[in-house]
């Protein structure tokens, strides 16, 4: 965790330092000459779009970036032009219309609530210093007119209306309380201080001091300023303690005042407010490319007309000056020449150019314009069911699963690699103190207690099970050597932190509970532990900690603080003990602290705690290593200029800082190491041994060592014991190249020993953050991808944020497989954005990953039902549904196609032109819908009892070429008979255009609805009504348009249906037209059955579970693996000195004991 | 997986349970949000495939056996008159039918094959006619046909919407402009047919579409005569030929109501026609036909949906046979999971 922790710190730290031209320059108390120069922001916020007067235009601009949406727009203006005029005015532009508007009254809904939102934001009150008249005072004014320069005063639990710097608070010493839950989620208190120099002057007389601070960013964690009072010279560093942001709330302090240095757009929480970039789901991207060749199908069918009608025109040209049809010269008007003129006749060359683009007009639904919004409605419902799914919900977090990104559900059903962050996703984040080896003594594996009750003041909120041993040598064992080593241990864990107690009654008067406060549960846990062996840690300020030692109230004063970074990868604290001693006290990470310790000073315990951690991390724990020196006092006084001129610095005091701390932090004595468990959350191994099944590689990458790794990794069940491991952590570029290679060697020697995947032996890469710096660095990426995609499994330890970004972009660059990132931490934003898929862990770790994700949900194990079931469903009714939009529109152009032939290739259609339009809008789009949204193929208890019927999804089963060829295929023989079998039977008859173009419009809605009737596949009753209703809703908008006497079809319907005929022929067309399809589903479903079907007949008939033995298949192949393993050149032979590149374990079984972790 | 879920969500639950949250977020269950409303889940079993085919078969070639003898029944006697009523000698027939000083009656005789029951349908059908044609079929202002009042309204009606001074022209339009101009007149034994041409047009459209107080104005006043001239003094509504006509056909071949004959005509009568051949179809190489006909319930004479009902019936029992014989070679139980992709590679091995 400190180092998740840590290193994301790192990467937001804003790394260029703060010089004087671009700074911002405030004037405390004076915002008008504050603002008088410089154009800042006022507070005022916006997070509405559109005002009234812009929303119209802007909201069309973007919807229009829809490229579909201009193609029917260029349509509809083709359509005005008086040679083109196909349709009617109200006719060709509804469809778009209808489209359009439905999205501007979603956007306009969600744009006003935005509005309501603003306004109440902006009408709050904050307390602003005014300036005027007989002495300063506090006036309530509304958020929106606090100017940047103006003192405010806050009280316990007001939100701060802007970003401020602390002046001065309700406490002494200066310390402020905030709760930062709507910045970053965190519930625990952040301390921030206001500076000594500012502490104790009213604020009015700081009237004229001028802060300088970095201009504004989005970094929430990092600030840069100084602060010069008047009339000195000397400025006063200012740093991310002493801002507290806009959205925090203060809690726990009567009151603090601050200056505005940042406000309304430029805090750094607007600057946040960024949503997760735009991602598009892969069946969309597919779907352009059916387009396309739809577009192509259009443009043959056009340039067919065109050409045709052009032969026509040709063939025809003698009679067409007195066909009575035709009419080429209008008799009535003559020209100069005193000839008649031609009618509307341009020449053949223009005629055909004419009728292709008429053709294009009148077939333009062939691209389906209600697919857009289809997809957005089926969407919409997809996420109200998952957010709706109880087994979604997490009970312990009381969160729903949330879709932050509506527009990659189906995504969810193609999942093929997810990688994981291990702390706070894959482990629940709540630390547990279970080891602790100090002065080279192991106290781990002893049966633990709870603390004896009674005596004691102090009642932390984490309880910790102590060691009686240790307890007995803590209180008894002052004068030994050990028991002095073991007080300063505790010491130690009680003063290197960042942790605030809060102090709180107990139940019982006499007790008082103690409530540590801090940003790493990794500390929180240390302390607790520390309290538990009676070292309580009571009172922070920032000059002092007031530590209980066995119920002795001693005072530390805390002189530096070297806070934590990612490169050191330790912190630092020195102290002035109640001795008068100064005593530098460090943790860190083993790799980090043994550089930095004095092995020569006690080289036994060196050694045996080196062993302890080795244990430790095998067990897989996250470890500390604890050291100290005792300063001398020249020491201290070096240090001490140094670390304030650094401190002070205003270049680059981050890399000064950084050298003061490396330089003092050197031969310190080994004091011991701690153990903390990261417990797994719930069900994790059982879901991702249900993810590997449905054929998912897992990945999974995280900052802990790679001891601590691969324990977890057995511990999900990530790794497994017949698993071949390949193990790269160089630590140059050289061994790491020939890693790579020998790594390579590997794989394929294994791929070539297995041609049968069931009898591949699945393979296991390890690999660090060090290896990764040389791979990313140089070009071997393509070697590591290609090792990783040979792997089942991949782990990836000690990687920084934007490494694990790096990796999932390995992937995604070089293939085409979905990923899948999961994480809960700030470190895990780079790596969600990056993946096709991002979903946040709503937990612990603040809210970050929650911001940039597409989804959130509570827990890891949620994953096996969202993919298994959400995602399957979510992708083969999204891929069923845009195949059948582009089916059911084809369908219905080529109906109007086959007619155009008749027509002497004049674009006419005896559907009327309302049923053209109402057709893709109102005719067919209900049912397809609905079916998307409720259609199930599979059960729920059956996908998640076969996980391996995911496999569709990632195959791009339900989805692909072939099935869009059959499907137009099909298209093309329904549109065949429902056009021919009407005209055959109404060849050389009285039958009139309209009557016929009714029964058309009627056999062609028919067909398409039971087309998707039959695939349907869960009947209920909504279905039901969708389906037949919509047959319905047809049948009564064709005898509605037929009741207006005005449309040259009245009453034809109702004449039509008056006649036998008209009822055999739709009886016909029907049956005809779903023959093919009826047979085709009937032969593949019974003699090419897919897996889907298989399950879907056993669910039916309800065969109970004989399910051939899995365990049968993993026994084969531990067998095998065995005999295997004595081809394997490198097999087990590991190099003694340490320095080994590859190492290949080849686990079996027996060899497994000694590593059996301990989960119980 | 359920039982763990479940055994998970239980232990989760009982936590919840001893100190229930005041907000909890939990979505409430209902058989809609946790998608398991009652369904029904059909399954193509080789019964049912096999059973729909037959139910088809069964029920087609009835159909096409009814359809197919209520064509048979159907008396139609066709007459091809345009080039016949040319006088032999005439090369330029567009010339003869545009020169209105010759005079264009004709006379034909038909032979009766059959007993024709009455009703008798006369019709007259034009081939590659297109009354489909976009130019045409357009050509027309339905708001004027029925509303005095809206007799200026010539919109659409291009080129025939005014006359060359710019009175408006009812009704107006190409369709109007082009009707129907050839007259026929039945004569058997010498003894006139009489042709009822009242009511052969739908009376929806004689209702409300067409009123009963437009009267036809400066119609066929241009100096190309399109077809009939109307007679000025009868009301829209009751000029029942415009009536038919502007029903524009659905294809470029097709028939039109002249009249019904109430008397039954029997085996080998003859029927003299005399007719008027005034309307120009030489120009575009039209046909012209007149047509007797009886009518069923299926219309005219076309055997077309019977053929069609019996081929789609003898199709579906072929299919019933062919499905029934492959479930029988190559049976599959059905919901077998050793036929499940995973299971089937192992048992490969």
């Amino acid at each position: 965790m400190a180092e998740d922790h840590g290193s994301s710190r790192h990467m937001s730290a804003s790394q260029k330092e703060l010089g004087d031209e671009d700074a911002r320059v405030v004037r405390v108390a004076d915002a008008a000459r504050t603002n008088e120069r410089l154009d800042l922001a006022g507070n005022a916020v916006r997070t509405a779009k559109y005002s009234p007067l812009t929303f119209l235009p802007r909201n069309l601009f973007e919807q229009f970036h829809r490229l579909a949406y201009v193609y029917f727009l260029v349509i509809a203006v083709l359509n005005q032009l008086p040679q083109l005029a196909v349709f009617g005015r109200g006719a060709s532009v509804m469809p778009l219309a209808f489209v359009l508007l439905v999205t501007a009254v979603k956007d306009a809904y969600e744009d006003w609530r935005r509005h309501r939102s603003d306004r109440a934001e902006n009408g709050r009150l904050a307390a602003v210093l005014s300036p005027g008249g007989g002495g300063a005072q506090f006036v309530p004014t509304e958020w929106k007119h606090v100017r940047v320069g103006d003192v405010v005063r806050v009280v316990s639990d007001e939100s701060l209306p802007a970003d401020m710097v602390l002046l001065a608070t309700s406490e002494p010493t200066g310390v402020a309380y905030v709760q930062t839950l709507n910045l970053d989620g965190e519930s625990n208190l952040k301390t921030r201080y206001a500076k000594q120099e500012t502490l104790s002057t009213p604020p009015e007389r700081l009237a004229g001091a001028v802060i300088r601070s970095e201009r504004p960013n989005r970094n929430i964690y990092g600030f840069q300023a100084n602060l010069e009072l008047e009339g000195e010279t000397r400025r006063i560093p200012l740093g991310p303690s002493n801002i507290v942001l806009r959205g925090c709330e203060l809690k726990n302090t009567a009151w603090a005042v601050g200056v505005v240095v940042y406000a309304g757009r430029e805090t750094k929480a607007m600057l946040n407010n960024a949503g997760a970039p735009k991602k598009r789901s892969r069946l969309e991207t597919h779907m352009n490319r059916e387009t396309l060749f739809l577009s192509a199908i259009l443009v043959v069918l056009c340039s067919i007309v065109a050409a045709l009608s052009g032969v026509w025109l040709h063939t025809h040209e003698e009679g067409l000056e007195l066909a009575q049809f035709f009419h080429k010269k209008d008799y009535l008007r003559r020209d100069k020449d005193n000839d008649y003129r031609n009618y509307n006749y341009y020449g053949i060359a223009a005629q055909i150019v004419f009728i292709y683009l008429m053709a294009v007009i009148v077939f333009q639904i062939m691209i389906p314009i209600s697919l857009y919004i289809s997809m957005e409605l089926v969407r919409l419902g997809q996420a109200y069911f998952m957010i709706r799914d109880t087994r979604l919900y997490d009970e312990s977090s009381n969160s729903r699963f949330q879709c932050r990104a509506l527009n990659i559900n189906e995504d969810l059903g193609q999942i093929k690699c997810i990688f994981s962050d291990k702390t706070g996703t894959l482990t629940q984040n709540k630390m547990e103190f279970r080891c602790a080896s100090v002065d080279g003594i192991d106290y781990s594996d002893i049966a633990r207690q709870r603390p004896p009750e009674g005596d004691r003041i102090w009642e932390p909120k984490i309880s910790v099970n102590t060691d009686p041993e240790l307890v007995k040598l803590i209180r008894d064992g002052a004068d030994t050597e050990q028991g002095t080593q073991t007080r300063e241990f505790f010491v130690a864990l009680a003063t290197c932190n960042t942790i605030v107690p809060m102090i709180a009654d107990g139940l019982d008067p006499k007790k008082k509970v103690i409530d540590y406060q801090g940003e790493s549960p990794d500390e929180q846990a240390l302390v607790s532990a520390a309290a538990a062996y009676g070292f309580v840690l009571v009172e922070r300020t920032s000059g002092h900690i007031v530590i209980d030692v066995l119920g002795e109230k001693l005072r530390y004063d805390v002189l530096g603080l070297h806070e934590f970074d990612s490169d050191r990868k330790r912190m630092s604290v020195i102290i002035g003990c109640p001795d008068k001693s100064v005593k530098l006290f460090v943790k860190g990470a083993d790799s980090s602290m043994f550089g930095v310790i004095d092995k020569t000073v006690n080289s036994d315990v060196v050694q045996s705690t080196e062993k302890h951690l080795h244990s430790y991390s095998s067990l897989g724990l996250r470890t500390l290593v604890i050291g100290m020196r005792e300063l001398s006092q020249e020491e201290f006084q070096e240090w001490q200029m140094a670390y304030e001129k650094a401190s002070t610095a205003l270049l680059g005091r981050g890399n000064q800082l950084r050298n003061v701390a490396a330089n003092i932090e050197t031969n310190l004595r080994l004091l011991g190491a701690t153990g903390i468990d990261d417990k797994l959350q719930d069900g994790v191994p059982e879901a991702i041994e249900k993810l590997r099944e449905a054929g998912i590689k897992v990945w999974v990458l995280t900052g802990d060592k790679q001891e601590t790794a691969i324990s977890i990794g057995y511990s999900c069940k990530l790794l497994t014991r017949d698993m071949t491991q390949i193990v790269i952590n160089s630590r140059s570029r050289d061994s790491c190249r020939k890693s790579l290679e020998d790594a390579i060697a590997m794989v394929n020697k294994y791929q070539s020993f297995s041609t049968d995947p069931q009898l591949r032996v699945p393979l296991a890469l390890i690999i660090d953050g060090n290896s990764l710096v040389y791979i990313f660095d140089t070009d071997w990426e393509e070697k590591l991808f290609e090792i990783a995609i040979a792997c089942d499994v991949v782990l990836c330890c000690r990687v920084a944020p934007l490494q694990k970004a790096g990796i999932v972009d390995l992937i995604k660059k070089r293939t085409s497989d979905m990923t899948l990132a999961i994480g809960d931490g700030a470190n895990d934003v780079s790596m969600i954005q990056m993946a096709d898929v991002g979903i946040g862990i709503s937990g612990q770790e603040g809210r970050q990953a929650v911001m940039a994700s597409d989804f959130a949900m509570g827990q890891f194990r949620f994953l096996v039902p969202l993919l298994l079931v959400h995602g399957h469903w979510n992708y083969q009714r999204m891929a069923y549904m845009i195949l059948y939009n582009f089916y059911r529109n084809a369908t219905f152009v080529f109906v109007l196609f086959w007619y155009v032939l008749y027509t002497g290739f004049t674009l006419t259609t005896a559907i009327t032109e309302w049923s053209s339009v109402l057709y893709s809008v109102i005719y067919t789009a209900v049912p397809t819908i609905v079916v998307a949204i409720l259609d199930k193929d599979l059960s729920r208890r059956t996908l998640l009892k076969y996980p391996q019927l995911y496999g569709p999804g990632q195959r791009e089963e339900n989805y692909n070429l072939r099935l869009f060829i059959f499907i137009m295929i099909d298209s093309v023989w329904q549109s065949l008979a429902c056009f021919f079998i009407p005209y055959l039977a109404y060849r050389k008859s009285v039958i009139d255009g309209s009557s016929l173009g009714d029964l058309w419009t009627l056999s062609v809605v028919i067909l398409v609805n039971i087309h998707l009737a039959m695939d349907v596949i869960r009947w209920n009753w909504i279905t039901h009504v969708a389906i037949w209703g919509s047959i319905a809703a047809t049948w009564i908008c064709v005898m509605i348009i037929d009741s207006i006497p005005i449309m040259p079809g009245f009453w034809a319907i109702y004449k039509v249906m008056g006649t036998g005929l008209f009822w055999a022929l739709l009886l016909a067309v029907t049956v005809v037209g779903m023959i093919p399809h009826f047979a085709a589903k009937a032969f593949s479903e019974y003699f090419i059955p897919s897996d889907i079907q298989i399950a879907r007949e056993m669910k039916s008939q309800d065969f109970h579970d004989v399910t051939r033995p899995e365990v049968q298949m993993s026994t084969d192949n531990i067998k095998w693996t065995r005999e295997f393993g004595k081809f394997l050149p490198l097999s087990l032979s590991q190099d003694a000195a340490g320095q080994h590149n590859i190492i290949l374990h080849n686990i079996n079984l027996g060899e497994c004991c000694q590593c059996q972790p301990r989960w119980s | 997986m359920d039982s763990h879920a479940a055994g998970s969500s239980s232990g989760g639950s009982g936590d919840g349970a001893a100190q229930p949250r005041r907000n909890s977020r939990k979505p409430k269950y209902s058989k809609f949000t946790q998608q398991e409303l009652p369904a029904c889940k059909p399954i193509l079993t080789p019964k049912w495939v096999i059973s729909v085919f037959v139910l088809v078969g069964v029920i087609f070639v009835p159909i096409g056996i009814v359809s197919l003898r209520a064509s048979q029944q159907v008396v139609e006697i066709v007459d091809r008159y345009d080039d016949a009523c040319v006088p032999a000698g005439v090369t330029d027939k567009l010339a003869y039918i545009r020169n209105d000083s010759i005079p264009k009656a004709c006379t034909r005789n038909l032979t009766i094959t059959k007993d024709m029951k009455q009703p008798i349908f006369v019709y007259y059908q034009l081939d590659n006619f297109y009354q489909n044609h976009r130019r045409y079929v357009k050509s027309r202002n339905d708001g004027q046909l029925r509303d005095k009042s809206k007799a200026s309204k010539t919109d659409n009606c291009d080129p025939e919407a005014k006359t060359v001074d710019g009175k408006p022209i009812v009704p107006c339009g190409l369709i109007a402009w082009s009707l129907f101009n050839d007259t026929y007149n039945l004569i058997r034994n010498n003894e006139t047919l009489s042709v009822d041409k009242k009511g052969i047009s739908w009376k929806s459209d004689r209702d409300h579409k067409f009123g009963s107080d437009v009267l036809p104005m400066n119609f066929q006043k241009g100096p190309l005569q399109g077809g009939k001239i109307l007679d000025s003094k009868i009301p829209l509504s009751e000029q029942e030929d415009l009536i038919v006509w502007m029903r524009t056909a659905a294809l470029p071949t097709f028939r039109k109501l002249y009249g019904r004959i109430y008397v039954d005509l029997k085996e080998n009568d003859t029927i003299t026609v005399q007719l008027e051949n005034n309307y120009n179809t030489y120009s575009f190489s039209g046909k012209k036909k007149l047509v007797l006909s009886t009518a069923t319930w299926i219309g005219g004479k076309n055997d077309f949906l019977g053929l069609a009902y019996l081929t789609v019936g003898g199709i579906c029992f072929f299919l019933a046979f062919a499905f029934t014989l492959l479930y029988l070679i190559k049976p599959r139980k059905m919901g077998d999971n050793s036929y499940l992709s995973w299971n089937r590679a192992t048992l490969g091995r």
